[in-house]
């Protein structure tokens, strides 16, 4: 007879980026059932927005993640221009896709070098994370910070892209894809990488669905769906489409997110090339409107982000409430996690690209 | 395993890919977010640094007209720099170095509307 066992997997693991705890119930090295334990992490970020004044809500939602910052800083200021509402010019747009996807390359090389890391293949780790130092430098040349970029205000962005800028930011991206080309061919065609991802942590297309999945998990398992389809910001202006594999498992996922690393550098070529000209900022007068209620739904690379805000007349806001891709993604765990094998736990839990920071935000 | 060959040599060829620091300095950006300064000389007193501050670093005491500044709690987000309205705030755009205790910075305002309260 089988011997049960009940073994958590974290919050401390060497391979978790952020504290999560999985208890794991084997049957001789084979998982048969898992309960994910969050909060870790929870720091009281939907509260402490309604004690600040509006405009001081934008430096706590940007440090609810660290990898996609950019895309919470965003999704809080759009949140509140619609409350009042602000008419953006189109320069403004423009420039708040360009970081988007900027923060979006930075962020599929950093998951790219951690899949790397799950099963032990570390040089292609540190050689994915050399490249996205240079996405780092462009970031810090324009909008001032490496990760944390604090350059959106209600009505606008703090920062423009000259013209000396822009050619330096074309040439980085082209090194930065010629480098990632190589390796990620090594990655989709190594013999190893492929024993260990192939037809490991199948996702049908039923059960995504089922479980309200979103992001690069979704989208692996044949469903063509993705919020930047609601063409917000600039998005209704550039060649966008969403890329999709039929696989479900752990290589279609990793497909899915080089892919789309190619995409944002293509994405943000096309968008340098038809900037507008035009104001940086609007100027925005008074409080949040009393009564008035605004959702947003923006992409960041890891799923649907989902802000909510409601204005109360007085400089705080009465609530704002925040759905994060990862929170939607963690149910998809239970599926994944049954029936595969011990070493292949960490390849798993990697591959929906779990962000816990932002999950308790 | 053929693919990795052009890195490899490239590698074991070519010099370190990272630099020899502290030897070696890459220059910062401009415009990149170092540290915050106060120009003692400029200040006045109205307030609006630290009415904005997110991060609670700055106190201002109009009876005794100083300027406390917490570095340890500045997020060197620029909103100081931009609120003042007298441009007494700078911007540098090179990094603090490390420091062992948190330090409190106390700059006495000598601005010319530097008045105390009736």
């Amino acid at each position: 007879m089988a011997t049960r066992t009940t073994v958590p997997f974290g919050p401390q693991h060497p391979v978790l980026p952020e504290p999560v705890q999985l208890r794991l119930t084997y049957e001789d090295e084979k998982v048969v059932d898992v309960v994910p334990v969050i909060g870790y992490g929870h720091r009281g970020i939907e509260k402490a927005c309604e004690i600040q004044e509006y405009a001081k809500n934008i430096y706590i939602c940007e440090r609810v993640c660290g990898i996609c910052s950019y895309q919470h800083s965003a999704s809080v200021v759009e949140v509140m221009e619609k409350l009042w509402p602000v008419e953006l010019t189109p320069r403004i747009k423009y420039l708040r896709t360009i970081w988007a996807e900027m923060s979006r390359t930075h962020s599929h090389l950093l998951w790219l070098g951690l899949l790397a890391d799950a099963f032990g293949f570390e040089s292609m780790f540190y050689q994915f994370w050399r490249i996205r130092e240079k996405v780092l430098d462009i970031l810090e040349m324009t909008a001032g910070h490496r990760v944390i970029q604090s350059v959106n205000i209600v009505g606008g962005v703090r920062r423009d892209i000259d013209a000396a800028q822009k050619k330096i930011i074309l040439d980085t991206l082209e090194v930065v894809r010629k480098e990632s080309d190589s390796l990620v061919k090594v990655l989709a065609n190594d013999y190893t990488v492929k024993a260990r991802t192939v037809g490991v942590g199948v996702l049908t297309k039923e059960q995504a669905i089922a479980l309200g999945a979103v992001g690069p998990t979704l989208r692996a398992s044949g469903v063509s769906e993705d919020a930047r389809l609601g063409k917000y910001d600039a998005y209704g202006d550039l060649s966008y489409e969403p890329i999709v594999e039929t696989a479900g498992d752990c290589y279609a996922r990793a497909l899915v997110r080089a892919r789309e690393l190619f995409q944002a550098i293509d994405l943000q070529v096309e968008a340098l090339s038809k900037l507008p000209e035009g104001e940086i900022a609007v100027k925005v007068k008074g409080n949040p409107p009393a009564g008035n209620e605004a959702i947003t739904r923006m992409e960041a690379p890891r799923g649907e982000l989902f802000y909510y805000a409601k204005g109360n007349g007085t400089r705080n806001l009465e609530r704002l409430r925040i759905r994060t891709p990862t929170y939607a993604n963690i149910p998809t765990l239970l599926v994944l996690l049954p029936g595969c094998q011990l070493a292949d736990v960490p390849v798993n839990v990697l591959s929906i690209d779990p962000c816990i920071s932002c999950t308790e935000r | 395993m053929a693919l990795m060959f052009p890195t490899i040599l490239k590698n074991l060829l070519g010099g370190p890919a990272t630099r020899m620091y502290p030897v070696q300095v890459r220059e910062p950006f401009e415009k990149a977010r170092g540290h915050i300064t106060f120009n003692d000389d400029k200040c006045m007193l109205c307030g609006v640094c630290a009415l904005r501050c997110p991060a609670v670093a700055i106190e201002i005491d109009k009876e005794k007209k100083e300027l406390t500044f917490y570095p340890a709690r500045c997020i060197v987000c620029e909103v100081c720099v931009t609120g003042c309205t007298v441009n007494a705030i700078d911007l540098i755009y090179k990094w603090r170095t490390p420091f062992y205790t948190k330090p409190t910075e106390v700059h006495q305002a000598k601005g010319k509307r530097a008045r105390t309260p009736t």
